[in-house]
């Protein structure tokens, strides 16, 4: 005889709104948040990977020149922007190693020059635009460089957002050194952001 | 203010998305002034910021993004007083609700509701295609009729009614009390009626609804008039919502498993929706980027798709067919592999037989899930990209079919000497096995270079893809929503009725589509509204037989709207399925579980003797024999 199962004694009294829902039961080391946020992280990717195909498209495989006859890349600005963007990985990370180990101060600090650094990145990116000489519909070159720089520009500023909500809760005293997941997952997006701008960087304006 | 517009609900969403039209209206002026356009009130620029901002708007009105401002504002979140899980009244189903069953039914109706509308659609179609000549639309609004039809069939229902059918019972056969993030889960829905809206309402746009087929080929899509830039906004919204579900469920299933429920316990329904959502994840950004790439050529005039701009700065058009194919062929197994799981539970239950070759039926979704990302240029035979992709291309695509056929004679194997229970669900799953298998042998076909190039935009493409999305596909969601129609309303559905449906849709759906083959073979070409006299018999008979099609599906319309309304009162677990959402009552407790139950064994073990799934309520996990004679004991729990 197959037996569906054993069934609970009564299960009517489950229609009662008078308990909240059992504890689910945690199948997995890695937490929730963090698994989600790889996962967006991973579909990320793949926004910049098709945007990355339009570029291969345009550049290789039409053998346009890079960049358009009468355009230039700042490298070196955009390369000093780079290192703006680097060191705020840093101070993230010890935004959040002081959060581990509880030390306040840090935990400020950190996430306020992480934002500084984040704004300074994207200031000097939009003075960059203003100052290029070209606009997107100059070349189909034009257009991927502004896809690829603004869609990165885009994520700088998800990333800046969500920092803020974590700085803002950091200075209402939240996080301790048991609970800080309100950084760290921020962190992790903070860390794809600036890889992504290492790829996007080398390929558009050194290559 | 009057209190309506302080509390989540319609209200404040009505004041809100006036309020998002101003920001619109402003913010478009503003910039136009900025940069001294002329004129200075452009209506399709003012239209298209609209469409991506209002949105926004409705939903923040609407109260889907209360809990998060809190939560950013560092404002303490107001305790989770579970105020918003379950229904208690159809009001409770038109608000932002966090329950998982809730959503789940919220899914299945919306996504019907756009069947219907797409259907209709369909009608409209094959009545112009009654006869040669016009009859009762001209070529644009013909073009407009089919492309709506196949937006909103594929992104607004085979897509999402999946998503919303796993939404109600993955949870559930996993031992979760909910999904893992129940307040995305609850704006991924919302993000649907959205997408719906705007895809729907671009008939009311100046110059008529986007025409330019579902896969808005570049250039024609980014010359089209304004309602284009509806399906490439809605595309947005329709896939922000999947991939945001698709997170949910891969974290759910990875991270939310009952105690015991081992990835080789998984139902194959969970397993399906687990190879799907990685699909989702990684393949659903490419179409996001492709409709940016049109976005951006018409709304700001870059030049992705122009290839006329001159010697050294030209884009590049077949780049957007390779971005928009690498999305939209692993979307073919987004739209089918949800169905291989439904079906597989329907037919193990129905035919009291364990699975057959369950852990070669896990495997294959993953090899499809791999397979399904190197096919995409087999729609490209044609296009005039480099010829030596085509091979390589081909035989990817014909291999593809090897996985598809192990599950097919896996479900053959199950079925073999098995106690088989024809009824509805059964049915539907039957038909589904016989005619998907039909689609596939035709797939295949359609793999082999030379043939494609034969049949490249004829009728035999159109029958293909109806034998692989109806009658793979709507079979699968048919059976599946009959099968936990009884655990979703608590109600049984009209047997009867369903049967006849069953028989109304299989025959008309062959009527319909069988003959495609045949002319389309003969070189009647898709998407044109006129074509040539010799094609008129069998197009008055496709006609017909689709009248009929259509109207097998107000039977199913009426089956469910008066069963659930006055059907006989489900039991909980009317086919004895073992499966972990039968083992609570119809409709599940409000949690669904009381306490998480423990899973001691496999999910398929029909026929088996003393074979247990789960057992309920607080019992420690225990080897199976002291278990099953343990009924009294684990009732104390």
């Amino acid at each position: 005889m197959e037996a569906a199962s054993i069934e609970a004694a009564d299960t009517s009294h489950g229609h009662g709104d008078h308990h909240g829902p059992p504890v689910a039961h945690h199948s997995s080391t890695v937490d929730a948040q963090t698994l989600g946020m790889l996962l967006f992280i991973v579909s990320e990717i793949m926004v910049f990977g098709g945007f990355f195909t339009a570029y291969f498209f345009i550049r290789i495989v039409n053998g346009n020149p890079w960049p358009a006859e009468g355009e230039e890349l700042p490298q070196l600005i955009a390369g000093f922007n780079t290192a703006v963007l680097l060191s705020s990985s840093v101070t993230m990370h010890w935004a959040l190693e002081a959060a581990k180990h509880g030390n306040r101060r840090g935990m400020k600090l950190g996430m306020l020059a992480t934002l500084l650094l984040g704004s300074t990145f994207l200031t000097v990116q939009i003075n960059e635009y203003v100052h290029l000489g070209f606009a997107p519909y100059n070349s189909a070159q034009a257009s991927i460089f502004y896809g690829l720089t603004g869609l990165h520009g885009a994520h700088v500023f998800i990333g800046l957002t969500l920092l803020l909500f974590a700085t803002v809760r950091v200075f209402k005293g939240h996080f301790t050194p048991d609970e800080h997941q309100g950084i760290e997952v921020p962190g992790i997006y903070w860390h794809f952001v600036d890889v992504m701008w290492v790829i996007v960087y080398v390929s558009v304006y050194i290559l | 203010m009057p209190a309506q517009l302080k509390t989540a609900g319609w209200y404040r969403a009505a004041a809100f998305t006036l309020l998002g039209l101003a920001f619109s209206f402003s913010l478009t002026t503003l910039i136009r002034s900025l940069y001294g356009y002329t004129p200075l009130i452009d209506g399709a620029a003012i239209t298209i910021v609209s469409m991506i901002a209002v949105p926004f708007f409705f939903l923040v009105g609407l109260g889907a993004f209360d809990y998060w401002f809190y939560w950013a504002s560092g404002r303490p979140t107001r305790a989770e007083d579970h105020a918003s899980h379950g229904a208690h009244s159809w009001r409770d189903y038109f608000k932002v609700n966090t329950d998982h069953k809730v959503i789940g039914v919220q899914y299945v109706c919306t996504t019907f509701f756009f069947m219907f509308i797409g259907g209709l659609m369909a009608m409209m179609v094959r009545a112009e295609l009654a006869a040669p000549g016009s009859q009762f639309v001209d070529g644009q609004d013909y073009n407009s009729l089919f492309s709506v039809h196949a937006s909103l069939m594929i992104f607004l229902f085979i897509v999402p009614v999946f998503a919303g059918l796993a939404n109600y019972v993955l949870p559930l056969m996993i031992g979760a009390p909910d999904m893992a993030f129940p307040r995305l889960n609850a704006l991924s829905f919302w993000l649907l009626p959205i997408a719906g809206t705007l895809m729907t309402g671009s008939f009311l746009m100046p110059g008529g609804a986007f025409a330019s087929g579902w896969t808005a080929y570049a250039p024609l899509s980014t010359t089209q008039p304004l309602g284009q830039m509806c399906f490439s906004i809605g595309v947005q919204f329709a896939g922000a919502s999947s991939i945001a579900t698709a997170l949910n469920f891969l974290v759910t299933i990875i991270t939310m498993r009952a105690p015991g429920m081992s990835f080789w316990r998984m139902p194959l329904l969970v397993w399906a929706n687990f190879a799907t959502s990685l699909l989702v994840v990684i393949a659903t950004p490419f179409i996001a980027a492709s409709q940016f790439f049109v976005l951006l050529d018409v709304a700001l005039g870059f030049h992705f798709f122009d290839a006329t701009i001159g010697e050294g700065r030209q884009g590049n058009v077949v780049m957007y067919q390779h971005v928009f194919w690498f999305y939209s062929h692993p979307a073919v197994y987004i739209m089918m592999l949800p169905g291989f799981g439904i079906v597989s539970e329907i037919i193990s239950v129905k035919s009291r037989k364990p699975i057959f070759g369950y852990r070669m039926m896990a495997f294959s979704l993953l090899a499809i899930v791999l397979l399904g990302f190197t096919v995409w240029a087999h729609h490209m035979f044609v296009s005039g990209m480099q010829d030596w992709i085509r091979v390589p291309m081909m035989i990817t695509t014909a291999i593809i079919a090897v996985p598809t056929g192990i599950k097919i004679f896996s479900w053959l194997g199950t079925l073999w000497k098995g106690v088989i229970h024809l009824d509805t669900p059964m049915l539907f799953a039957l038909g589904f096995l016989t005619m998907f298998t039909l689609g596939g042998i035709s797939g295949v076909m359609l793999a082999m270079v030379p043939f494609d190039i034969h049949v490249s935009d004829t009728y035999f493409i159109v029958a293909h893809i109806h034998y692989v999305l109806f009658g793979g596909s709507l079979f699968t969601i048919f059976a599946g929503v009959y099968f936990w129609f009884p655990k979703m309303t608590g109600r049984m559905y009209n047997e009867k009725l369903g049967k006849i449906h069953f028989w109304a849709t299989f025959v008309f759906f062959n009527l319909t589509f069988a003959p495609m083959h045949v002319i389309g073979i003969q070189g009647m070409p898709r998407r044109v509204a006129d074509y040539a006299d010799q094609f008129a018999a069998w197009n008055f008979a496709i006609s017909i037989a689709s009248f009929f099609l259509g109207l097998s599906s107000l039977i199913f319309l009426y089956n469910m709207v008066n069963s659930w309304r006055n059907g006989k009162k489900a039991e909980s677990n009317p086919y004895r399925s073992l499966t972990l959402e039968w083992q609570v009552s119809s409709p599940p407790p409000i949690f669904n579980f009381d306490e998480i139950p423990t899973v001691v064994g496999g999910p398929y073990e029909y026929g088996v003797p003393g074979a247990v799934h789960a057992i309920m309520g607080s019992a420690k996990p225990e080897p199976v024999a002291a278990a099953v004679g343990s009924n009294t004991e684990s009732q104390e729990g």
